[in-house]
């Protein structure tokens, strides 16, 4: 079941993205791009024995949308998106399967609620307030079972970097009022490091000097910056990105040609033996490939066939030749 | 001193402000938090991870009991302050409805894979499909019912009210493994899956894990074939603990249970070990523990056959659950496994195994008990000829 893991991740992100694009949240935009993709199918055709199996991994890929770290319109897309597959996920009710909330992500929800109450968006409530009467959330301790899953054969998955809610920490840990509680305190300590000094030691003394000087209005300046950086990085994105990709392809690819020309010719020649081991020499292999495809990772498993079928095939094989 | 300005102004300044940022304190421990990401949990306490929950939900949002959807809408109007029209234009939006895709007379057969969509899933599943119709491969019977078993109670409601599991209630999904002197899936396939709640004690738990080797029965007995289902492991050697984040849960329930886990003990004082304790597995309900979700721990019977086990799931129970209290601890999940049948019928699975038989065909040979003493018995019940019978266990005697 892990196999459709990436597939359907892929397709939620299409979903998801196309609703980033609209700038909207309002419910009717998303279920008018759901119908559009029909993505209803993507239930279709699954085995009975299968079902459930999937059913609960595409519940749990959808959960992952309606938390933090994304931004508010993909937390909104993703709470429609359980309530559709929660809807459409089997005909039966007795089938239905939950939305799985752990206990650390239900503060998240309260906030969520919070704030989508307070935007009044009234679709995002309803439809919220809908699925807890409808009884669609069981209330776990972790959000998926944990089995002590301890190999890792796939990379960790990568959250979509275009559906993150944009840092705003500086902003936060940097405002008005430590600014000026930050100015209050530097003023009140060089009024004392000057009483201090004026009494001691020369005025020219640089040994005391070990804060910066405006210290608090670098600090506004930098955070300044930033934020619109940010703001710029967004606007500057949309239109680099054309240019970005098809740049850094070109890079791409020539760096792989480059790399696999080298491998190639390292493997493809085999190096000569010495002198004293002359009666082993080296086998060439003449059926290396040269092209940049042994880059990519190679399936080390061979499945062996069922001893059945290998007697059924040399069977075949047997009577096969022995037609005249 | 420097006038009008006290040294001390400006450090309590400080320190207030300081204390006033201050972060929220230490982290809660009752809600779980992974250790490993996807891997398992650091240690909770299931009660306090239950009451945690119930701090934060409302009665109506635990009940089994439906909420009235016109109920619910009348005090969403309230709640927003919003009029009849909006509550209706509210409703048709966000229906069921408006996500069909399909008309109503054109609804396509869900079983089968569409053609043109634009879904990755739904163009890998067709490719797979198209895989699977063109080699011949045999039917995967352990994955066809893999779910059997939890369909058949999922749902369940009892017929008394007093059978009802309480709402509020915690259920555990637990994994028992494989023992691990099993030749195949050693630690790594789960041989049953058991539901619990959280008022369930540990020794309900024992008594509902089969494992084969607690009906074993040791010793020869061909001369006494009768006699040996009186010698049945289980009875003899009662002895069994769990062990979960270093204590241990002896079984204490009959004069003959002794205290298995004390040699294990013992050798950790003389290793560097960190101390472990004992409790009785009779007085020690779900509720009380404080442990690991996904975290492998131990269940020791008959001195040394052990197996694995894994809180895999920890959460309150759903209308939806099987509420019947007597069908806990319920299994929902159990791998079965291929069975020797006798040399003889070949139809029934073997319970007797004999070496130096004159009479079997091969050395060591197993018979069903009716072929068996067809054999080597006569009518009044004498021994025939040389041969050496134990009685044998088949590792699918579960199945």
């Amino acid at each position: 079941m892990d196999f459709y893991r990436k597939h359907v991740k892929s397709d939620c992100e299409s979903l998801l993205g196309r609703f980033q694009q609209t700038q909207s949240v309002r419910f009717e935009v998303f279920s008018n791009i759901w119908k559009e993709m029909k993505f209803v199918q993507i239930f279709s055709g699954k085995p009975t024995h299968k079902k459930r199996a999937f059913c609960r991994l595409v519940l749990d890929i959808a959960y992952c949308y309606f938390l933090p770290p994304f931004s508010f319109q993909i937390r909104v897309g993703g709470l429609y998106l359980l309530y559709s597959f929660y809807h459409c996920q089997t005909a039966s009710t007795s089938e239905q399967l939950q939305i799985r909330v752990a206990l650390k992500d239900w503060e998240d929800v309260k906030n969520f609620e919070k704030d989508a109450m307070d935007a009044q968006h009234l679709d995002v409530v309803y439809i919220l307030k809908q699925l807890m009467i409808c009884k669609a959330f069981q209330f776990t301790a972790m959000p998926t079972l944990l089995l002590y899953r301890t190999k890792r054969n796939e990379e960790k998955p990568m959250l979509c970097e275009q559906f993150i809610e944009r840092a705003s920490c500086p902003q936060e840990l940097i405002n008005t009022q430590l600014l000026e509680e930050m100015s209050n305190i530097y003023e009140l300590y060089k009024n004392m490091k000057t009483n201090i000094i004026s009494q001691i030691t020369a005025p020219t003394n640089t040994s005391v000097n070990l804060i910066r000087k405006d210290i608090v209005s670098q600090l506004c300046s930098t955070v300044m910056e930033f934020y619109n950086w940010q703001q710029g990085r967004d606007i500057f994105d949309e239109h680099k990105n054309i240019y970005e990709r098809t740049s850094s392809q070109q890079e791409c690819s020539n760096r792989a040609m480059l790399l696999a020309s080298i491998k190639s010719k390292a493997y493809g020649e085999a190096s000569e033996a010495s002198k004293s081991r002359r009666h082993r020499q080296v086998e060439t292999n003449l059926t290396t490939q040269e092209d940049g495809s042994f880059l990519k990772e190679r399936h080390s498993r061979v499945m062996k066939q069922s001893l059945r079928n290998r007697t059924d095939k040399q069977i075949h094989m047997l009577v096969w030749v022995r037609k005249p | 001193m420097v006038p009008g300005l006290r040294p001390d102004d400006a450090s309590v300044f400080v320190a207030e402000n300081m204390a006033a940022s201050k972060q929220p304190t230490e982290p809660n421990s009752s809600i779980p938090e992974y250790e490993f990401v996807n891997v398992n949990t650091k240690p909770f306490h299931i009660g306090s991870f239950r009451d945690e929950w119930l701090k934060r939900l409302q009665p109506r949002d635990v009940s089994f009991q439906p909420v009235d959807q016109d109920t619910f809408e009348a005090s969403f109007a309230a709640e927003m302050g919003l009029g009849e029209e909006t509550m209706a234009e509210l409703r048709s939006v966000c229906s069921v409805d408006s996500l069909r895709c399909h008309s109503e007379d054109q609804q396509p057969d869900p079983k089968v894979v569409p053609t043109n969509s634009t879904l990755k899933t739904v163009t890998q599943r067709k490719k797979k499909q198209e895989i699977k119709t063109s080699e011949k491969s045999s039917k995967n019977r352990h994955e066809l019912y893999a779910n059997e078993l939890d369909r058949l109670t999922v749902g369940r409601v009892p017929e008394t009210e007093d059978d009802m599991i309480p709402e509020g209630e915690v259920i555990l999904t637990i994994n028992i493994y494989f023992p691990g002197n099993f030749e195949k899936f050693n630690y790594v396939r789960p041989h049953m899956t058991l539901l619990m709640t959280g008022s369930h004690t540990l020794a309900e738990l024992r008594d509902a894990i089969c494992c084969v080797s607690d009906l074993q029965v040791c010793g020869e007995f061909s001369s006494t074939p009768d006699m040996a289902p009186d010698f049945i492991s289980k009875d003899i050697f009662k002895s069994a603990f769990f062990f979960f984040e270093g204590v241990f849960y002896n079984d204490m329930r009959y004069p003959e249970c002794q205290d298995i886990s004390s040699t294990t003990i013992k050798w950790t004082k003389s290793q560097n070990f960190p101390s472990f304790s004992q409790a009785k597995m009779e007085d020690t309900r779900f509720m009380d523990l404080k442990v690991k979700v996904g975290f492998p721990y131990l269940y020791c019977h008959q001195g040394d056959c052990e197996h694995l086990v894994i809180i895999t799931d920890v959460r309150l129970v759903h209308k939806g659950d099987c509420l019947d209290r007597k069908l806990y601890p319920l299994l929902t999940h159990k791998n079965r496994v291929l069975t020797q049948k006798c040399a003889v019928c070949h139809v029934f699975i073997s319970r007797w195994y004999t070496t130096r038989d004159q009479f079997a065909p091969s050395d060591p040979c197993l018979f069903c008990d009716k072929c068996f003493r067809m054999l080597h018995y006569d009518k009044e019940g004498n021994k025939l000829g040389e041969f050496l019978a134990y009685p044998y266990v088949d590792r699918g005697a579960f199945n």
